[in-house]
């Protein structure tokens, strides 16, 4: 095609993370070129490279372009969609009359646009009547979700935007390492920090993000509640508490003050590994501070303890009375691109549209009628994503499974055991733009349009909902995630309740199916996401402006009032003992994302970090004689996996940090510990026992 | 349902309580009817803040762990201010005055210690009380009474130099009293220290502002008593030290008399087993300051903590062979302006344990590891917070130490400092975001770019996180001078910005010397 044909410059928003950033496509798709959008309040241009590169993956050469199913002699081959849809359709019957509607499950994920997330959940309940739906977004966001829920009453990542942060007097920022997972976020940590703030780090690695800080916690892994415990503890102590605040706006202090008293100094110190005078030092910061705030990422989240550690942050950031307070408060810093708004709109096992519960009777009536679908036919709460992926196979009786926008195979923790079940299904389904080591696996692989190749809304790690634009039609014989499930809801009889005009409509369903609930998009409009650059849920009229900061008189909890919570410290699932002598805790690297099925195949980034690197202190290497850029195998009670070592004095010594974006042998969730939170079923990857096996 | 067994539990203190607590967070109370016995009338408290109470860094609302409502909250029957008079075990039962009589099923004693109170004369009245202005500090009580009294008293003599002796001092001094300790070991805490470490300690302690007295014997308290305060303090080599105050601060026994009428196996302290259970009854057991486990009393909190988790998973059920082997002894001194950290022996135990040890004296910095099989069986870390915390977690988990031994003393000192720009390699990588190197952004100096906005959007690099803007001009700078330079003979560097990044001040060993020798040195 001739390049003249392109003179769009198509404004639209980044694939990857949570930050979204503007970005400006224009070419043809082998060439697409990429820019940074200026005029997008939130990046303000700037990319990564993740970003810069992004459109290499639109004309990639092992781009699915056609359904693949497999044969007679066990190999995927090319066919129709007509072929993959039947057989599909088929399947998904075929278990429902031999099991029930509930051996079918579906899984999806935090990058799908709300319209595919909003219709995935309702393809669930109404075109299978499951109750099995979960996401990988359980893997990332539920901690600080439940959490957030429990304390404040609502679950938005950020409950102001991102500009409030330039302003912050002093940030803790609890186990995030931004500067590699959403470099461009750094510019109002360096504008924080050029208006006179100071940057409070706690990580057990002197991260990219630690390392620009001005004070680096390096607490030992697992241990956050007691950390902020311990901060607690003393600003009590030094009596610099907001007691007007804690009066006035919360509930539960009581408690709270009093398990403080059992956190003293020297307790935390031996419990985290962080030094009295660090401790103090720290708590005086927050403490006097007039604008402070606290931000958790997955490094406090990801834990069997992610719920409370989390929890303990928000004590802190209530009992300094700043929650609600002009540039200050908690917000936590969500990582996959849709990370918010797919965990809003019903693809959550417990979950409806508009952050409502499935159970609740309201919630089902509300939504039976948006619908016009039987409510007694709506399923109930349906069994979390790890548990979901354990119930794969005959004994867990979840037989067949569809997987839309995740790469479980590599991205779920106990990797051997989640294989294991894959290959046990009846009948696997995965729609994905590459032949991904979970379609691998598959019987029926759709291929499917990829980020600039969609219409659709997004909604960023500060609740502002954005739209994703199209630059380029889909790559002959790819459809869409939205045409994908209309066209298998009417082989499965349910066409009625799943045909849409275009993706605006399945928008403005959502829309209605969101009002009054606690995420409401009822009063958003893509046309006023357009004339605004993006609008902040709530937004429960056409008139509403939308919602930058929230809490500004009250809490969304029955008494007005945020909760304190206490909190003990527990130790991790699995501590480090004379078998496996060591702490693993795994990560991310900047230039792959997520299990890398993506940025494995660009070029650039694949030179950039072209396998695992395992960070091990210096002291530790010699333990074991190991030299930077030896192989070697890092080993846990579930499995192996191969990586390279990475010396640094950076990383505590009793600590070696894996990164989780390769698969097979290579892959660190053949690692980690499927320990659940009780609350939030957030499997336990940051926290677990390995040791080093040198070749 | 089925009924629920009657649990007593006498003593509400630290191990009482926190064995309630685990208890209760274990569901405990569906299993058992709780009763407890606490002979200070309040609800539970923190007593490791005491001396932080003291030193008014703490106000005494802040060390409650358990107000009395929690207790009711959790249908547990506390007898507040109550003491146990008798244990009945053919009855299985708990007797105290007013009538009180309460059955168990399970008993758990845990009495703590009281105060040990050395033959001085002189330093009870006639009725058997501490005189006026004589005081042992052990409940928050005892703490009120002494902030009270040091509103007007001017002279304060702590008796005893051991962990307690020096926070009390230490609390006194932040009252603004003169503050003495008399100790009668030739080191101060000579139980837990070497002798040069007890001596730095010393004088640390006295730049403090306190006045330390060794190898002092109290004999007695001297008047004039009647109704004023106490006079003086005289001791056995004939010395007397004036005061207005004197504190008790010379160690603990364990409280055994309720346990030893029972007819319990009692030694030093309440004798039990690795189930906690006492030897002669496996229905009655013992935790805390109170219990003797394979010959040892513990008076730490850590210890004491850990029976209070085993017990309760045992009687729970959540782990019933749930038991106590034992653990590694650390703390800390609680002392504003003095850092030590202390665990384990605190000298070779056999010649083939290896001692390393480093001693800087004009900071009063001294560190000590005894080395066993490669772990650490023992630490001094005086005048050194930062490296206090990796050395207790080496030390409580028992890990392998680092052949180089200076790996754990001084952490950090292999941190590689940064580099000017001038230095850095072509193929280091400046921009992370982008994966921009230095050689990159050369080359399109080369090709005519000069400024700092023409090489990042030339390179895109700082266009992510913007961190490595700072460096990116110093290279073009760079650059541009060397370029302009290259006809000349000197070449000058423009530096990279140093970026301050906390350092270990006096990292390395070089100023002070590192004796590592097997056995005693």
């Amino acid at each position: 095609m001739a390049s003249t044909e392109f003179q769009h410059d198509t404004a639209t928003h980044c694939p990857y993370c949570a930050f979204q950033c503007g970005m400006r496509l224009s070419g043809p798709r082998d060439a697409a070129v990429v820019a940074g959008d200026a005029d997008f309040p939130v990046n303000k241009g700037a990319l990564c490279i993740k970003g810069w590169t992004a459109a290499e993956a639109l004309a990639h050469p092992e781009r699915l372009l056609t359904p693949l199913v497999r044969d007679a002699g066990g190999q995927l081959v090319p066919a129709t969609w007509d072929t993959a849809l039947d057989r599909v359709a088929e399947g998904f019957r075929k278990t429902r009359t031999d099991f029930g509607a509930d051996a079918v499950g579906i899984f999806g994920g935090g990058s799908l646009t709300n319209e595919k997330a909003y219709l995935l959940g309702k393809f669930a309940r109404v075109a299978l009547g499951t109750a099995n739906i979960d996401y990988n977004g359980r893997f990332c966001m539920s901690s600080a979700a439940a959490a957030g829920i429990r304390a404040l009453g609502i679950d938005r990542g950020l409950p102001f935007p991102l500009e409030d942060i330039a302003q912050a007097e002093v940030i803790l920022l609890a186990g995030s390492n931004v500067a590699e997972t959403m470099p461009p976020i750094m510019q109002y940590f360096e504008a924080q920090r050029a208006n006179g703030g100071v940057l409070v780090v706690s990580d057990p690695r002197r991260t990219k993000t630690a390392a620009a800080a001005d004070l680096h916690l390096r607490l030992t892994p697992g241990t956050d509640a007691a950390l902020a415990n311990g901060l607690l503890h003393l600003l009590i102590r030094d009596d610099l508490i907001d007691h007007d605040y804690i009066r006035e706006r919360t509930e539960g202090f009581a408690r709270v003050r009093q398990v403080a008293a059992t956190y003293w100094p020297e307790r935390v110190e031996r419990i985290t590994g962080v030094p009295e005078a660090e401790l103090l030092q720290a708590a005086r910061l927050l403490g006097r501070a007039s604008a402070a705030m606290i931000l958790t990422g997955r490094g406090a989240e990801q834990q069997a303890q992610g719920v409370s550690n989390v929890l303990s942050f928000i004590n802190l950031a209530l009992a300094l009375g700043k929650v609600s307070r002009p540039y200050s408060g908690y917000g936590c810093l969500t990582g996959q691109g849709n990370g918010q708004g797919g965990r809003e709109h019903g693809q959550k096992a417990d979950q409806l549209p508009g952050y409502r519960l499935i159970a609740d009777p309201a919630a089902r009536q509300h939504i039976a009628a948006v619908w016009d679908f039987p409510e007694d036919e709506l399923p109930g709460p349906g069994k979390s994503a790890y548990e979901l992926l354990d119930s794969l196979g005959p004994q867990g009786g979840i037989r067949a499974l569809l997987v839309l926008g995740s790469n479980v195979a590599v991205s779920a923790p106990h990797g051997n055991n989640i294989r294991e079940r894959l290959e046990s299904l009846d009948f696997l389904v995965v729609a994905d733009f590459f032949l991904s080591e979970t379609a691998q696996l598959a019987e029926v692989v759709l291929p499917a349009a990829q980020w600039a190749e969609e219409e659709g809304t997004m909604t960023n790690l500060e609740g502002r909902v954005i739209r994703r634009r199209r630059a380029f039609d889909p790559p002959a014989g790819v459809l869409t995630d939205l045409e994908l499930l209309e066209r298998l809801a009417a082989r499965l009889g349910r066409e009625q309740w799943f045909t849409y005009a275009s993706p605006e409509a399945v928008f403005d369903e959502l829309r209605a199916a969101s009002a009054g609930g606690a995420a409401d998009y009822s009063g958003i409009t893509y046309e006023k996401i357009e004339a605004n650059q993006g609008v902040f849920w709530p937004c429960p009229s056409m008139d509403h402006p939308g919602t930058p900061r929230l809490f500004a008189y009250s809490f969304p909890t029955p008494s007005g009032k945020a909760r304190f919570h206490p909190v003990l410290h527990r130790p991790a699932a699995e501590e480090p003992d004379e078998e496996c002598p060591l702490y693993l805790t795994t990560g991310r690297n900047l230039a792959q994302y997520q299990s890398g099925t993506q940025t494995r195949r660009i070029a650039e980034l694949d030179a950039m970090a072209p396998e695992p690197l395992a960070e091990i202190n210096t002291v530790t290497a010699e333990r074991y004689g190991l030299v930077d850029g030896d192989w070697l195998t890092l080993q846990t009670r579930r499995g192996a996996a191969r990586v390279r070592a990475r010396l640094t004095d950076d990383i505590r010594p009793d600590t070696v940090f894996a990164p989780f974006h390769w698969p097979n042998e290579q892959s660190a969730n053949l690692l980690t510990n499927p320990a659940l939170d009780p609350i939030s079923r957030m499997p336990e990857f940051k926290v677990c026992a390995v040791r080093i096996v040198k070749e | 349902m089925l009924k629920k067994e009657r649990l007593i539990v006498i003593g509400n203190g630290m191990a009482g309580a926190r064995f309630v607590e685990e208890l209760v967070a274990r569901d405990g109370a569906e299993m058992y009817d709780i009763v407890m016995f606490g002979e200070e009338s309040c609800g539970n408290y923190n007593r490791i803040l005491l001396s932080s109470v003291l030193a008014g860094a703490h106000r005494p609302e802040d060390t409650f762990i358990n107000n009395l409502s929690w207790y009711e909250e959790q249908g547990i029957k506390l007898y507040s201010g109550v003491k146990a008079g008798w244990i009945d075990r053919m009855g299985q039962s708990v007797y105290a005055a007013g009538g009180i009589s309460e059955s168990y099923d399970k008993l758990v004693i845990a009495t703590g210690s009281t105060p040990f109170l050395p033959p001085v004369e002189s330093m009870h009245d006639e009725d058997g009380f501490l005189r006026s202005g004589v005081f042992s500090f052990r409940t928050l009580e005892d703490c009120q009474a002494m902030i009270d009294h040091a509103a007007t008293a001017r002279r304060a003599v702590v008796i005893g130099g051991g962990l307690l002796g020096l926070e009390a001092a230490r609390g006194l001094l932040e009252r603004h009293l003169e503050v003495h300790i008399a100790h009668l070991g030739g080191h101060l805490m000579n139980g837990q220290l070497d002798a040069p470490a007890g001596a730095m300690l010393k004088e640390t302690l006295e730049d403090l502002g306190l006045n330390i007295h060794l190898d002092k014997l109290a004999v007695s308290v001297t008047p004039p008593f009647a109704g004023a305060p106490v006079g003086g303090l005289k001791f056995k080599d004939g010395e007397e030290l004036e005061c207005d105050m004197i504190v008790v601060a010379a160690g603990v026994r364990p409280n055994i008399d309720l346990a030893r009428q029972a007819g319990l196996h009692v030694q030093h302290g309440i004798v039990i087993q690795d189930d906690l259970s006492c030897r002669n009854d496996r229905n009655i057991y013992a935790i805390g300051e109170c219990a003797q486990h394979r010959g040892k009393l513990f008076g730490l909190v850590a210890p004491l903590w850990e029976q209070a988790r085993i017990l309760a998973e045992q009687l729970t059920g959540e782990n019933p062979e749930a038991s106590f082997r034992g653990v590694k002894l650390s703390t800390k001194l609680k002392v504003l302006g003095v850092d030590l950290a202390i665990m384990g022996d605190k000298d070779p135990q056999t010649d083939e344990d290896e001692q390393v040890h480093y001693s800087e004296p004009a900071r009063g910095v001294y560190k000590k590891l005894i080395v066993r099989n490669g772990r650490l069986a023992g630490a001094i870390l005086l005048g050194d917070g930062l490296t206090a915390p990796g050395v207790l977690q080496a030390f409580d988990r028992g890990e392998l130490l680092p052949e180089n031994r200076a790996g754990l003393l001084f952490p950090g000192a292999g941190v590689a400092a940064r580099m000017d720009v001038a230095e850095l390699p072509d193929t280091a990588q400046v921009c992370n975001c982008n994966g921009v190197t230095k050689g990159r952004i050369i080359q399109v100096c080369q090709q005519g770019q000069s400024t700092l906005e023409a090489v990042c959007a030339a390179t895109r690099a700082g266009s992510g996180c913007g961190a490595c803007k700072p460096q990116v001009k110093a290279i073009v700078a760079f650059e541009a001078n060397r370029s302009a330079s290259q006809s000349a003979t000197a070449i000058s560097v423009i530096g990279g910005k140093k970026v301050a990044f906390p350092t270990i001040e006096n990292a390395g060993p070089s100023r002070a010397t590192v004796k590592v020798s097997p056995g005693s040195s």
